[in-house]
Formats: C-alpha cells, sequence, structure tokens
C-alpha cells in the first residue's frame, strides 16, 4: 500500500494536535482545521517527514457549506513511497499560497484559480491556466452549467482584420471564444520587451515543433531564451466537469481522448479507481490482457515520442521507421477492441472483448521482431555524434526540481528517482511480471532518451510474460467480472441472457450507485503518473473527478530549464518532455 | 566574321543546353530525391503520377505555379521578389564553370563542353556560392517575419563559418594543379594518373562538410530546421516562390557543387573509354550523381546541428585543419615539386 503509515501518522498527529485524521481503504489525508496554519504543516511535512515530492493540488466545491471550497494536496514522500493527502478549507475564498514550498504549486494554482475562481495569499497576480484572460466565470464551480454561458460573437478573419463586413462571411453562432487581434499582440510584444534587441517569439499554438496546440511565449536575446511563458488551454474540454455529469461508465472513453497516444493506459488508470472506489475483483485473464494492452500501448507511444523528437532533431527518417512498427501494434489493438486510436477497450471490472483469435500470435511475432527494430533505431541514434551534442547537457533537471514541480514518469526516471506505479503499487498483473526500472543519472535529455529506449525494451518483455501466461489460460476464463452490480455485461450475454439485458439496461440507463467515499489511484502511464481523484457521495455519477494530469506538471518545468538556452534546445527538451495536449488541457 | 558568328551560335547553344539540362535535371531530382528517400524509409515514394511517378515534378510544379499569390502585409516588396533572384541566378550561374566532358571536335573546331571556360572558374565557384547566401539573407530580411528572420541570421553564421574552410580547402587542390582553370586541374590529373583525393582526403572531407553547409543540407540545415522554425527563411513565400529556393538550394547549388568536386577531386570526366565517345560525359555524370548520392544519403540519417555548434565545429576543428593541410601540401609540393 502506497498510503503513509500508521506511524507516520501518529507522529505528525504528536506534532500537529489539532489536526484530524481521516483513513480509508484507499485514501488518507489528513484534515487541517485552521487554514493559516497549512502553510507550517507543509513546510514540516516536507522538511520533517520527507513528503517533499508534490504530486497533486486540486479543488473540490461545496455550494452549501459554510466555506465553500475545500483544497487538498496530496505529496508523497519519495524513500518509502507512502502519500498522503492535506485537506484544508479555504477561509472566504482564500489560501495561504504553497507556491514558495513546491514550485509545482504555482500552476495548481493557477488552475485551481481558473476553475473555482479562489485566490492564495502571496500569489496576487495569478493568472488564468485554460480560459482566457477576460472571462468572468469559474467553470468547474457547481452552479456553472454544462453547456457554458455564451457570450461572444466569433468574427471571422476577414471581420478581425478589415472591420465588418456585411453580409457576414460566415454565419456564427454565439460562442465561447475571444479571438486575439493583431493589435493585442503587438500590445503583449511591448509590454514584454525589456531593452533593445530583444525579440519576442510566438512559438505555437499551431507550429511543427510544439506538437500539438501549445503555445509558447519566448523572449529572445539573440537566439537565448530570457522568459517563457506557456499559454495552455487550447484543448481543453473541461473533462472533470464532463464527469461531474456522467456516470461512471460512460467517462470510459473520455478518458481516451486526454492522452490520446495511450488510450489503454488512460483507460486502465481511470478503471481501476473505479474498481477500488467499488471494491471490484477483476478476473486474473483481464488483468493480463489489460497488462499486455497497456504495454503495447506504451512502446505505441514511446514509438511516436522517438518518431517526433528524432524528428525534431533533425533526423528525418527514425520517424517513418517509428511509425512502422507503431503501425503493427495499432492492427493488435484495433483487431481486439475496433479502434486504433482511442479504443475504449477496457470496462470497468474486465475488458470489452476477449481476445480476438490470433492475437497472442501476432503479438508474439510483433515483440520477437520489436527487439530487432530497437537495435536499428539505437544503431541509428544513441552513439551518433550529432545526436549526442544535441541532447547531452541539454535541459538538465535536477532531482529537487523532479520533487518540486511534481514530474513523473520518464522525466522524473530520467533524472534518477525511481518512481513507477507499476512497482510501487502494482496494479492489473504488474505484480505478476518481472520487470525492471531503468533509472537516469544526470536528468538531460540523453539520459530520458535512453530511459525510454529501455522501458520499451521493458515493456516488451512484459508483453512476451503476458502471452504466455494468456496462451496458458482455458479459452473460456472469463474476462469481465460481470457478477458485481456495477459491472456492465459483455455484449454477447446481453442478446442472448435476460437478466444480463435487464442488469445492462439498468445500468446503462440509471447508473449503478457507486459506494461513498474517496479514491485517489494513480497508474503509470508512457508519460507519468495519471492519477485519478475519485469524490463519490454514493451517486452514479461522482461529485468530483479530478485528473492529476502527468503531462501538465511534467510541462511547468519547461520555463525554468529552458532559461538562457537556444530555440534549438527548446525543441530538444520539449521533445523529451514530451506533452500531449490532450491531457495538459483535459 | 564567320568565325565570330559560329561562336556566337555555339555558346547560345551551350547557354541553352546547360539551362535545360540543369532546370530540368533540378526538377528531376526532386523525383529521385523523393524516392530515394521513400526507399530509404520502408516507403515507395511517388508512384501514382505517371509510370513509377516520373511525372511527378510536373504535376508539382503545375500545382506550385497555379497556386495564388500571397504576398504577406508589411513585407519589402522590392526585396522579397529580389530574394527569389538572388537565390535562382547564382545557382544557375555556378553551372557556367562546370566542365561536362572532354573537348570535342565539330566541323573543325575545337569545342569545350563549358559556358565559360574561365581561368578562375574556383574563384568564380565561390564567388556564386556567396551570392547564393544573399538570397537567404534578403528572404529573411524582406519576410517581415520573425521566423524567417531567426532563419536568415542563422544562414549568416553559416556563411561565416564554412566560407573560409572552403577556400583553404579547395585551396590546396590548386597548388597541386598549378592552376584555377577547371580543364586544367582535370588534364593534371589526367596526366599524372591519379586522383587528388588520393592526395587530399582531408580536403575532400572539409570540401564536402562546406558543400552541406552551403546548399543547407542536413546535418546543416539549420537555417530551415522545420521544427524550430517552420520552414526558417522562406516561411512567408507561397506556390513556385516559394518552390524557387528548394530547387536553387537543394538541387542546383548541390548538383553544381557536387559536379565542381567531382573535378576537384575525382578527375572530372577521366575514366576507362568504354563507352565510346560519350563516356567521358558518362563518367562525369556517374561520379556527379554519386556524390549527389551521398548527400542525400547523409540528409536522410543524420539529425541537424545547432547554430553554435556548427560555428565551434568549423573554427575550432576544421580551419586549423584545413591550413595545416594546405601549408602541408605547399611544402610538399616546393620541395618535391
Amino acid at each position: 500500500m502506497p498510503w503513509a503509515s500508521s506511524q507516520t501518522l501518529d507522529r505528525i498527529k504528536r506534532t500537529f494536535r489539532k489536526i484530524t485524521i481521516d483513513t480509508q481503504p484507499n485514501f488518507v489525508c489528513l484534515i487541517v482545521e485552521d487554514t493559516q496554519e497549512i502553510t507550517n504543516i507543509l513546510k514540516h511535512l516536507k522538511d520533517v517527514e520527507d513528503f517533499r515530492y508534490f504530486i497533486d493540488f486540486h479543488v473540490i466545491d461545496f455550494p452549501k457549506e459554510k466555506d465553500r471550497f475545500l483544497g487538498q494536496y496530496i505529496l508523497v514522500n519519495p524513500y518509502t513511497f507512502e502519500r498522503l493527502a492535506i485537506k484544508v478549507w479555504f477561509k472566504s475564498n482564500k489560501l495561504p499560497t504553497a507556491k514558495e514550498i513546491f514550485a509545482g504549486a504555482k500552476w495548481a494554482e493557477r488552475e485551481a484559480y481558473d476553475m473555482f475562481g479562489v485566490e492564495f495569499e502571496g500569489h496576487e497576480d495569478v493568472k488564468r491556466m485554460f480560459m482566457w484572460e477576460d472571462y468572468k466565470y469559474f467553470p468547474l464551480r457547481k452552479d456553472f452549467p454544462l453547456g457554458g454561458i455564451p457570450e461572444q460573437k466569433l468574427p471571422s478573419l476577414t471581420e478581425v482584420l478589415e472591420g465588418n463586413t456585411f453580409p457576414p462571411s460566415h454565419d456564427y453562432d454565439i460562442m465561447h471564444t475571444y479571438v486575439p487581434t493583431i493589435k493585442d499582440i503587438e500590445k503583449t510584444e511591448k509590454s514584454r520587451i525589456t531593452k533593445k534587441g530583444q525579440l519576442v517569439l510566438n512559438w505555437g499554438p499551431l507550429h511543427p515543433g510544439t506538437h500539438g496546440t501549445m503555445w509558447f511565449l519566448f523572449d529572445l536575446e539573440g537566439e537565448h531564451i530570457i522568459q517563457t511563458d506557456v499559454i495552455l488551454g487550447q484543448l481543453h474540454r473541461g473533462m472533470e466537469k464532463i464527469a461531474e455529469n456522467l456516470h461512471y461508465f460512460q467517462f470510459l472513453p473520455y478518458t481516451d481522448r486526454m492522452d490520446y497516444l495511450s488510450a489503454v493506459c488512460n483507460e486502465l488508470s481511470y478503471v481501476q479507481a473505479v474498481e477500488k472506489l467499488a471494491n471490484i475483483e477483476v478476473p486474473l485473464k483481464a488483468r493480463y490482457i489489460r497488462t499486455m494492452f497497456a504495454e503495447l500501448q506504451r512502446i505505441n507511444s514511446h514509438l511516436l515520442w522517438l518518431g517526433t523528437g528524432a524528428l525534431d532533431l533533425g533526423a528525418l527518417t527514425v520517424f517513418l521507421y517509428a511509425f512502422r512498427e507503431r503501425e503493427k501494434i495499432m492492427d493488435i489493438i484495433e483487431g481486439n477492441a475496433g479502434f486504433r486510436l482511442t479504443s475504449a477497450f477496457l470496462r470497468i471490472g474486465g475488458v470489452h472483448y476477449d481476445l480476438a483469435k490470433g492475437t497472442l500470435e501476432v503479438a508474439k511475432y510483433f515483440v520477437k521482431d520489436f527487439y530487432s527494430k530497437l537495435k536499428e533505431y539505437h544503431g541509428l541514434l544513441t552513439r551518433n555524434r550529432i545526436w549526442l551534442k544535441r541532447t547531452k547537457d541539454v535541459g538538465v533537471i535536477t532531482q529537487e526540481d523532479v520533487y518540486q514541480y511534481g514530474l513523473t514518469g520518464p522525466v522524473a526516471r530520467g533524472s534518477g528517482v525511481a518512481y513507477d506505479m507499476r512497482k510501487i503499487d502494482p496494479y492489473a498483473a504488474y505484480d505478476l511480471v518481472d520487470f525492471d526500472i531503468p533509472v537516469g543519472d544526470i536528468g538531460d535529455v540523453y539520459d530520458r532518451y535512453l530511459v525510454r529506449m529501455e522501458e520499451m525494451y521493458q515493456s516488451a518483455r512484459i508483453v512476451e510474460q503476458c502471452i504466455e501466461a494468456l496462451e496458458k489460460m482455458p479459452e473460456n476464463e472469463p474476462y469481465v467480472n460481470k457478477k458485481h452490480p456495477a459491472v456492465l455485461p459483455p455484449k454477447e450475454d446481453v442478446f442472448n441472457d435476460l437478466e444480463d439485458m435487464v442488469k445492462s439496461f439498468r445500468i446503462v440507463v440509471h447508473g449503478e450507485n457507486m459506494p461513498k467515499g474517496e479514491v485517489y489511484s494513480s497508474g503509470e502511464n508512457p508519460r507519468g503518473e495519471l492519477g485519478f481523484y475519485i469524490y463519490s457521495i454514493g451517486k452514479s455519477s461522482p461529485y468530483r473527478l479530478r485528473i492529476r494530469s502527468c503531462s501538465f506538471y511534467n510541462l511547468s518545468v519547461f520555463p525554468k530549464v529552458i532559461y538562457k538556452h537556444t530555440i534549438s534546445d527548446a525543441v530538444a527538451l520539449l521533445g523529451s518532455i514530451d506533452p500531449v495536449v490532450g491531457e495538459t488541457d483535459r | 566574321m564567320n568565325d565570330m558568328v559560329f561562336t556566337a551560335i555555339v555558346i547560345a547553344i551551350k547557354i541553352l543546353v546547360v539551362l535545360a539540362v540543369t532546370l530540368g535535371l533540378g526538377a528531376y531530382l526532386t523525383w529521385y530525391e523523393r524516392k530515394f528517400a521513400g526507399h530509404l524509409q520502408a516507403r515507395r515514394g511517388p508512384t501514382v503520377v505517371g509510370p513509377f511517378g516520373l511525372l511527378q515534378p510536373l504535376a508539382d510544379g503545375l500545382k506550385l505555379m497555379t497556386k495564388a499569390p500571397i504576398i504577406p502585409r508589411g513585407v519589402d516588396t522590392k526585396l522579397y521578389y529580389m530574394a527569389i533572384m538572388m537565390a535562382l541566378v547564382p545557382a544557375i550561374m555556378l553551372f557556367a564553370v562546370v566542365p561536362f566532358g572532354p573537348s570535342f571536335k565539330i566541323m573543325g573546331h575545337e569545342i569545350k563542353p563549358i559556358v565559360a571556360n574561365l581561368n578562375i572558374a574556383i574563384l568564380y565557384v565561390f564567388a556564386m556560392g556567396s551570392m547564393a547566401a544573399y538570397g537567404t539573407l534578403f528572404a529573411g530580411w524582406a519576410s517581415n517575419s520573425k521566423y524567417a528572420f531567426i532563419g536568415s541570421l542563422r544562414k549568416a553564421a553559416l556563411i561565416v563559418s564554412y566560407e573560409v574552410v572552403l577556400g583553404f580547402a579547395a585551396l590546396s587542390v590548386i597548388l597541386l594543379a598549378g592552376s584555377m582553370n577547371v580543364f586544367d586541374i582535370v588534364d593534371s590529373q589526367i596526366k599524372s594518373g591519379v586522383w587528388y583525393i588520393v592526395y587530399q582526403p582531408i580536403s575532400f572531407i572539409l570540401f564536402l562538410f562546406c558543400l552541406l553547409a552551403e546548399s543547407g543540407r542536413v546535418p546543416f540545415d539549420i537555417q530551415e530546421a522545420e521544427a524550430e522554425l517552420v520552414t526558417g527563411y522562406n516561411v512567408e513565400y507561397g506556390g513556385m516562390k516559394f518552390g524557387i529556393f528548394p530547387l536553387a538550394e537543394w538541387y542546383l547549388n548541390v548538383l553544381a557543387l557536387c559536379a565542381i568536386a567531382s573535378v576537384l577531386y575525382f578527375g572530372g570526366w577521366a575514366g576507362p573509354h568504354i563507352f565510346g565517345p560519350f563516356s567521358g560525359f558518362i563518367w562525369f555524370l556517374a561520379k556527379t550523381f554519386g556524390l549527389l548520392f551521398f548527400v542525400l544519403w547523409v540528409h536522410w540519417t543524420l539529425p541537424r546541428y545547432q547554430a553554435k555548434d556548427v560555428v565551434e565545429f568549423a573554427w575550432k576543428y576544421l580551419l586549423p585543419i584545413s591550413i595545416i593541410n594546405l601549408v602541408g601540401t605547399a611544402f610538399f609540393i616546393y620541395f618535391k615539386g
């Protein structure tokens, strides 16, 4: 169990007598009564108790309570891997900032402000994270309507550039977005330049180097970046709001659309959180299938990183070599799930379909072939002098940065922090297979490259072991735990069995009420720790679902690391952090 | 009088032939490169337009020419157009001093298959190469775009690093041949029976580096650097205006420099007479395309350097090496020759 042990909790309780400790089966938290004391408690936890790894900060809205908003930190002790949540109520919408203690809290607080309109003492110039600057509303509040508040007409480009045209060039509905004009851009530029010879470079939102709709503002001196702003929100869809209004099983396909390169891994993290909440046992076969597909997806995602990362640094051919292998994985996934990218293959309590005929043979052949392909990639890049020159000692992320900013996944492991949820809190069948966690040393781009390359090798090993285990299983082993009331029965049973049909109807129409309680559960995504925090009040949909996004926190270190480096390094660094906008923005 | 008319006609024909061949070849090099890259990358390259996709360059050209001409606002229009010319003209002019084969006789007149048989041909090559850089610089300056601007500044950094090395590298060959005339250089290689690559392997490698740098090919394509600067200096150009830049830089420039390199280091048209009267021409083209193959191979395999790395590499390593090489060659010639 990765949660804080009772000894640790006792120690903390002895130091701070005013706090209450709430221990649930999948959640352990400290409830801090005195809002002003939170800074001291966080400092104490960080310095004395070694909970120095910042994982998440989020807010829950209780409109009927006296102090409406509840803030919650999640911290981890990186030496014992104990996890601890700290709850604190906002006093009249205010909370002391934690950005001095944990640098990662800066972005988390910006997001909290953006979504809930809460304020942080000591973090006054807090800016919107996803929504635009003069947006008046706070979407994750419970009183914000699901359909949004339409307020602005979206003009066409000719209208923006040449004044209103009649008849209008397009029939636009009233939209929610504000389109910046060239004047706005010039104004920003002027406000940012401090001395002669500087240049403000708009890098994105549509730029081949950013791998998605990410917007960077670089202040350049020569080609050196002296200040960076990351402007997110181009792909913000309000996933957390959507989740609050859907049944648990309905939200599953949405998780695919977050980190669209590792759909199965996202599903796995989510499904696992719901299973913990509802206490659902998963059949062994489903666990193996999940593991196999998650690892195939990890290879898939890392291959895309390798291809695009190499493309960013000018190696054109690696891209297609990587996509060639990627295609084979997509075919395996498509053959089983019916979809290639956003597969929606897992289900709460199991997987959607049994393994398609021949999957194991194909996967077996793929893995056997993949080892030689991996050698090919190594041959192209690993000892290439230009590659070394571009990646060695570029974008160094220290261990302290990792803890401070809450970096996870290969980014953390490249810096020598062996933080891998698959080992710390084994889920699916990870406790039944044998694999190693590669760890880097310096934390530069090259280390992260090596870590990811080795991870692909380890993933292939895991897939091999899963295939072995699955081959030994009898064919009619159950792949979904349909006995549990919250689990949708498989399709073929629904069509042939009256009871299953009734059950399916009931769940699809009304949803199944989940027990009250809280869960924070996370899985190891290709990009880091993807956590789901569910606050359930016993309904069929979560009261609050928080997605702890790995790309979001990994990206937050970017402005610090890129300081005084060139644009070329920015490309290399961004490639090695490998954020996916679908997940940073959610 | 008769002689003069004849010479004028011959020169006109030469110019026409060179223009037609280089521009046609330039267009078809796109096909060659795409096919080559395709097979390198486990794909097939163009296959749809014409047999083996052979009509692809024509389709591409047609597409580029029929595009709507867009000129961004705030552009320095004169420079904007001049940049295109500055890129294209020097690239074509380079072919003026490329000897396509040995001299032959028609109607009693000796004809050299070269447009201008200059005695300072190699110097002329350097000059034209430097002129081509203005195309990039102007394009970046005139475009009123930051990406283009940064791209062209990077090109300036690149020129600073490779020009000097290029000079010193070629100078050692000129010392060996004792002439800057391309015919003399080839003749002296044929006479001694040894190609200069044997004497000057270091100089050849330096020359290759400069060739890649001058033509903006990987690993020195920093002025384009797609992932960083979109496409760098030509980002604001569209249609055929854009098409000219890669045509001039990536194809014509590379082709001309490969031809010069085969003259300097591989004995030009020297080779066994196994193809009858055309064997000289065929050998020359074979050598040129062999080098071109190498350039493409590098292009589709390696990652790219950073601007600062290129400058550092050129000034710290290549320049001292080229000077030592030159001085060594000079001593060798002084004492032996």
